[in-house]
């Protein structure tokens, strides 16, 4: 039976072609192929094509797995030929999978023959070992062609990105979410907390939580159809954890705060939850959110609602302006200010934009008017 | 810390703990006046004292035997077997007496049986043996094999001060071939396995002189070999054994004893059983046939271990 094969090999494809990228296998193990089908798709730096097979008969084994680049030349597959195709098939169709066209060929049950640390470590790392590019004696596949298999692989999300995409994709899914932008004069602000040694950002909160008690149907969440308001402000704060992703700890009964008390506890979670110290309770419960990317200096963002809440408040960089303010005598003119600009996605279901809009004029309305 | 051949590393280690601790004496066959057969014991007779230093008859059961019953007394006594080959006729006071006294009649036995072991110098099959897989096998005796002068000295001091009865095997080819650094004074080397050299490809497992043959037929490898120097057959480092193969996956174990129920079967069944899903190929094994040592030096050297054969069995592992 081993003697009657062809090899599918890697094709040269322009004189200054040396390798090639296998994209995808259109066969697999145990599949018939008819000469000239496509049986897979490769890639090299100057084109992307099918490839057809070189004979008709049923796929014994592939020996590159996708997404591995390979030299011109170099065996990809091996086709069991049609006039002894028969039997095979009829192999495969009573027990199906990859193992039974493997297990019924002589050269390619050494390509199988796996030693434990090989097959430990596939298992390990969920990969097929029969598909990895063995380089040891007679192309045994060593710990060394598997470990560099591993390498190869692109890497999967860690678990917090891939939880941080589902929430993000889920509140985009459920939410009607829309996003509106207000400028905002930060002079008190900047001028005050140079004094008290303070960020912007706990007195932007504590101009929220109070717009928020003025407006408390943007203090709320929405559940399906079950929309509730909340007697307190349970503040979230989104805290980057650098490459590691974002958390957004919260701050419960934050109306109870000043801005200097507001300033010490988003320190004291932004610490624990860069030290991965946060309690299940520390991340429970929010009812409106804060997020403050400005400091890397920029101006607009489309914050995504932190769900089930129905707004989230986004504080960019503040900038120096050129701004046409109105003196005590009544004279416009052009002053130097301190900017910003103020963005609150907000959920459409819950809210309309009027709201959206008067909630932030009552941020701002604080934020301009902030003395302290 | 002063140079010394693996001689005079035995021979000062010998002397420090027998200065540090009048228990300590030595008994053998010409080991007073003459100093030994290989000289270890040069000079000690005018230091110590025939007392400390007894000339014996040639009688290893009588050694052993008197050495036994020195130790349940509370000295410690230190046997020199002129050659380890002679010790066969003191195996019954060794493996019976000294190996059992404290399972059967609860009583320590701190003694040492130096064996001067090994060949490479057409010694023939009389004066060339390594014996030391007797030994493991016979429960109640430890059994150490030093490579370096540091770890003879060490390793002695360590046999001497130990409470069970110690099979010290030293050899012949190391005595004057290997110097190295010592330090003064007493002090013990652990009864545990030694990273000769650190690697990641292979693991190649050795004690005593096959130590020395497996750096030198590792060391212009292109791969990156790990060199593991037992040190202690009894008790055995199986944690170090295994944390290497566990790194490498590939292991070559090396006996310059006959093959059959060598130290290195042991290490390979150990590996075998305990480190299976670590292993990227087979455990291979280099020993000395199952034959006697030739005296004719190109016959012995067909036999023992040699450079090549571990370089080339080596390859073959990293290619596999």
């Amino acid at each position: 039976m081993s003697s009657s094969t062809t090899d599918v090999t890697m094709p040269q494809m322009g004189v200054s072609v040396t390798e090639g990228t296998v994209i995808a296998w259109a066969k697999q193990p145990g599949d018939e192929v008819q000469a000239d089908e496509t049986i897979c798709e490769i890639s090299t730096d100057k084109i992307d094509t099918d490839l057809p097979a070189p004979a008709a008969g049923t796929l014994a084994e592939i020996l590159v797995p996708v997404g591995q680049t390979v030299p011109v030349g170099t065996t990809l597959a091996r086709i069991e030929n049609a006039d002894r195709a028969g039997g095979a098939i009829g192999d495969a169709s009573a027990a199906p999978g990859a193992e039974a066209p493997r297990s019924t060929t002589g050269p390619a049950r050494s390509h199988a023959r796996l030693s434990p640390v090989v097959q430990r470590i596939a298992q390990e790392h969920n990969i097929d070992a029969t598909q990895v590019r063995g380089t040891g004696r007679g192309g045994r596949v060593r710990k060394q062609d598997v470990l560099a298999q591993i390498e190869r692989r692109p890497d999967t999300l860690s678990r917090i990105r891939r939880t941080i995409g589902e929430h993000m994709k889920r509140s985009l899914d459920t939410a009607a979410t829309c996003t509106t932008w207000m400028e905002a004069d930060m002079t008190r602000v900047e001028a005050s907390r140079k004094t008290r040694g303070l960020t912007a950002l706990p007195i932007v909160a504590r101009c929220t939580i109070d717009a928020l008690r003025e407006l408390p149907a943007l203090n709320a969440t929405l559940d399906g159809e079950r929309y509730e308001r909340s007697e307190d402000v349970n503040l979230g704060i989104a805290v980057s954890l650098g490459e590691d992703g974002l958390i957004v700890p919260v701050i419960h009964r934050a109306q109870e705060l000043s801005a200097e008390g507001l300033a010490t506890r988003i320190k004291e979670l932004a610490r624990r939850a860069r030290a991965n110290d946060l309690n299940p309770d520390d991340v429970r419960g929010g009812t409106f959110t804060i997020t403050n990317p400005g400091q890397f200096g920029s101006l607009m963002a489309t914050p995504i609602i932190n769900q089930p809440q129905v707004a989230i408040l986004d504080l960019e960089a503040i900038v120096k302006r050129p701004v046409v303010v109105t003196g005590d005598d009544g004279q416009d003119m052009i002053a130097i200010r301190p900017q910003t600009i103020l963005g609150l996605s907000w959920d459409h279901r819950a809210l309309d934009g009027a709201l959206a809009a008067q909630f932030l004029a009552a941020v701002r309305r604080r934020i301009e008017a902030w003395h302290g | 810390m002063s140079e010394l051949t693996y001689l005079q590393a035995i021979s000062d280690g010998l002397r420090d703990e027998m200065r540090a601790d009048e228990r300590v004496f030595v008994l053998g066959e010409d080991v007073g006046v003459f100093g030994g057969a290989f000289k270890v014991t040069d000079g000690m007779v005018e230091e110590f004292g025939a007392g400390r230093v007894m000339d014996t008859p040639l009688a290893e059961a009588g050694i052993i035997g008197a050495a036994v019953g020195a130790a349940v007394v509370g000295l410690r006594p230190v046997c020199e077997m002129q050659f380890a080959d002679f010790i066969a006729c003191g195996f019954d006071q060794l493996v019976n007496v000294a190996g059992k006294m404290h399972y059967r009649q609860g009583l320590a036995v701190p003694m040492v049986v130096r064996l001067p072991s090994g060949g490479g110098f057409s010694g023939g099959p009389f004066h060339s043996q390594n014996p030391e897989a007797w030994f493991m096998h016979a429960p109640g005796l430890k059994v150490v094999a030093p490579s370096t002068p540091e770890d003879a000295k060490g390793l002695l001091i360590a046999a001497i001060r130990d409470p069970n009865p110690v099979v010290y095997l030293e050899h012949k080819k190391l005595y004057r071939s290997i110097k190295g650094e010592v330090p003064d004074g007493t002090y013990e080397t652990p009864m545990t396995a030694r990273t000769a050299r650190e690697g990641t490809d292979l693991t190649v497992i050795a004690y005593g002189a096959m130590v020395h043959v497996a750096l030198e037929a590792t060391q212009d490898l292109d791969a990156s070999v790990e060199v593991l120097d037992l040190r202690s057959l009894v008790p055995l480092d199986e944690h170090a054994i295994l944390t290497s193969v566990a790194k490498t996956s590939k292991v070559l174990v090396l006996d310059e004893a006959n093959q059959t129920c060598a130290a290195g079967a042991q290490v390979a069944a150990l590996i075998a059983e305990h480190a299976f899903e670590d292993l990227d190929g087979p455990v291979r094994r280099i020993a000395t046939p199952d034959i006697p040592i030739p005296f004719s030096p190109s016959l012995e050297q067909a036999v023992l271990p040699s450079v090549e054969r571990v370089r080339e069995a080596c390859r073959e592992l990293l290619d596999y």
